[in-house]
């Protein structure tokens, strides 16, 4: 699928229209395999269950109680990894275990991964979960339904959302599609598309009536891609290791030039 | 040759350490990271990472740091800490290396560095720049030994390359100390204001060279006590004040770099990350920068010992606040390291130790100790590389 006509996709998460049955969690579990998990109720903000992702729950439903007018509310949010245009998570990978393909998803390739958990280091968005109990570790995340995406399916989140809260298709699509919703119903969206400019731009564009920060989201990222940070000084190891072994091997050279004078002066004096 | 010595009370102790170290490794070898460790999905480094690995490559630039102070500084006077800085070059990066086996999740797969390529990566260049250097430190430090066997043929192929290979070696510890922080400048929205910058690459590099000096000069103080030698006195107060230099420069440069990245208001905020810089800045830089200043404790060796290990435990700290401790998720995910991380990397330190001081009791390290220089080989008449001075011909 690497022809130059594949255009990225993307998702639509619109908070507007959730109500909250976690379908998405059901089906995320279902098509990733993953297991049924014992949870407790926790104190805190957020009254979801489990609290956050991790190695068995890709996806989360984040339950946020917000006094809207008159009285308080349930404002639903949602936690997935955000598949960014430029990953950090696969900028820090040092095997390129962790990647992003031509389609959009980034995805996890366990035969590269040596198990450093760089990527979950890395996250902005604090995604990659690791499975600490494991004999041989793997990074667990959200995948886009890669494999789904391959045969031209939507991920089974979307696929299964009873309220179109999430929209799936081609990134630019979303893009407009998203704008539009907020033109289109500036009372019930606040102007604001998570996700389109968010450490450059990534792959899941999340819709809310609230402020981000108040259902669990993480604000405040910079616009730029978080690559960037490394890339400036890492780009510059070729050029710097040719100058300074010049150098050292120049003063080295110097160093023993003056011993061999000293020692022959010495010799003959 | 003997390879056998007599072991002390300190020897003892040293591998009871060991042991217990070795017990939680077979643990986390036998039941998985989860059972021995408290790293979770929000901290997913801790003290394995920020001391058994950060810590000891910091601490391992002794080996570069003498080495280019002697070899492409010139300034051999301090030829005698060449052999025991590389040494513990040598393995403080084993250490890390054995740190780093415990510590990945699927450690067999390691080689994948080497193979699946990632220049994006800092951890990329970490590792290929580290597996080299390593080698470096061991094709230096072999000579040692085949001084000792006399093996003369190879004696001479190492010592034909020394020079490219020694400058080699403090050109990749260069790139590979600025590295790790490189590593950590991706992460500004969890490393505290205090020390995230965009300049960690130069403050890794930096404290790495700082750090250095100080292990040198601790290092000879404790061989000179533990293998009953005169400490060179009039050596170590010099590389003290090359140290001070060392100290007030980074002590400058790491201010100056909070003020003109204007995080100076969190510099007095309360909250335990300011303590932690503080304790840093004050114990770790500003006390032993005072202490070195002073001429009577440069000749003093409790003064020496007081500052260098100051030094050395404020770069542990640095190393600790920047991947460990400065570090905030979010407000309910918490991280404190646990008895088996501590035993581990306390197994691996000894375990440095103990084999440093096999070794120096056995092979000619220190040129304080006659009876362990072996007699001029053939082979050692041309060029005795690792010596400075007294190599140049």
């Amino acid at each position: 699928m690497s022809t130059a006509t594949v255009k990225p996709k993307a998702m639509i998460q619109d908070n507007t229209r959730c109500i909250g049955c976690r379908a998405c969690m059901v089906a995320c579990k279902s098509w990733n395999d993953r297991p049924a998990d014992h949870t407790d109720f926790f104190a805190g903000e957020g009254y979801q269950n489990p609290r956050d992702l991790d190695a068995n729950n890709y996806t989360l439903i984040t339950f946020n109680e917000i006094v809207t007018g008159a009285q308080p509310d349930w404002v639903f949010g949602r936690q997935l990894c955000m598949h960014c245009e430029h990953p950090a998570c696969a900028s820090a990978c040092p095997t390129t275990a962790m990647f992003k393909t031509d389609l959009g998803p980034v995805v996890f390739d366990e035969s590269r991964c040596i198990g450093c958990r760089a990527c979950m280091q890395a996250c902005p968005f604090v995604v990659p979960k690791y499975d600490f109990e494991s004999f041989a570790p793997k990074i667990h995340k959200c995948t886009f339904c890669a494999d789904r995406l391959e045969v031209g399916l939507e991920p089974a989140c979307a696929k299964v959302c009873p309220t179109g809260a999430i929209t799936f298709g081609d990134r630019d699509d979303m893009v407009a599609e998203a704008k539009r919703r907020i033109a289109t119903a500036p009372g019930t969206y606040i102007p604001e598309i998570y996700g389109l400019e968010e450490v450059g731009g990534t792959s899941v564009l999340h819709l809310s009536s609230v402020p981000f920060e108040k259902i669990g989201y993480r604000t405040g990222l910079p616009k730029t891609p978080m690559p960037d940070l490394t890339h400036r000084w890492l780009r510059m190891t070729a050029p710097i290791f040719a100058v300074l072994y010049a150098v050292f091997g120049a003063l080295n050279w110097i160093v023993r030039r003056r011993m061999r004078h000293q020692k022959s002066e010495g010799e003959h004096p | 040759m003997s390879w056998r010595i007599r072991f002390t009370w300190w020897d003892k102790t040293l591998l009871a350490i060991m042991a217990v170290g070795a017990i939680f490794a077979f643990v986390r070898f036998a039941t998985g990271i989860g059972t021995v460790a408290n790293i979770n999905n929000a901290y997913p480094w801790g003290w394995w990472v920020g001391y058994g690995i950060m810590t000891m490559i910091a601490i391992g630039g002794v080996g570069f740091t003498i080495t280019a102070l002697v070899e492409i500084l010139g300034v051999h006077r301090y030829h005698s800490f060449v052999r025991p800085a590389v040494l513990m070059g040598l393995l403080c990066y084993t250490s890390a290396i054995t740190m780093l086996m415990v510590e990945l999740g699927r450690p067999w797969m390691v080689w994948m560095v080497l193979v699946s390529w990632a220049p994006t990566s800092a951890l990329y260049e970490v590792g290929w720049c580290a597996f080299l250097y390593l080698t470096v430190l061991a094709l230096e430090f072999a000579q040692v030994p085949l001084e000792r066997l006399g093996w003369a043929r190879a004696l001479r192929i190492l010592r034909a390359i020394y020079i490219p290979i020694m400058l080699l070696g403090v050109t990749l510890s260069h790139l590979h100390q600025s590295s790790l922080g490189t590593l950590m400048t991706l992460i500004p929205h969890k490393i505290n204001v205090l020390w995230w910058s965009d300049n960690l690459p130069l403050l890794f590099l930096f404290s790495a060279m700082m750090a250095g000096p100080a292990l040198a000069i601790l290092e000879h103080l404790a061989a000179a006590r533990w293998l009953g030698f005169a400490p060179r006195m009039d050596l170590l107060a010099g590389l003290a004040r090359i140290e001070a230099w060392l100290v007030g420069l980074f002590l400058a440069f790491q201010m100056n770099d909070i003020f003109y990245r204007g995080a100076a208001d969190a510099l007095f905020s309360a909250s335990w990350f300011t303590v932690s810089f503080w304790v840093e800045i004050g114990f770790g830089l500003m006390l032993p920068f005072v202490l070195l200043l002073m001429p009577e404790l440069r000749e003093s060796r409790n003064g020496l010992a007081t500052a260098c290990s100051l030094i050395i435990a404020g770069v542990l700290l640095h190393r600790l606040n920047v991947a460990v401790i400065g570090l905030r998720v979010r407000h309910w995910e918490t991280y404190t390291p646990s008895i088996g991380e501590v035993a581990i990397t306390l197994g691996i330190t000894a375990a440095a130790i103990f084999v440093f001081g096999w070794l120096a009791r056995i092979l000619p390290i220190h040129e304080e100790l006659p009876h362990l220089q072996t007699r001029t080989h053939p082979a050692a008449q041309a060029a005795s590389a690792l010596r400075g001075a007294e190599g140049v011909s």
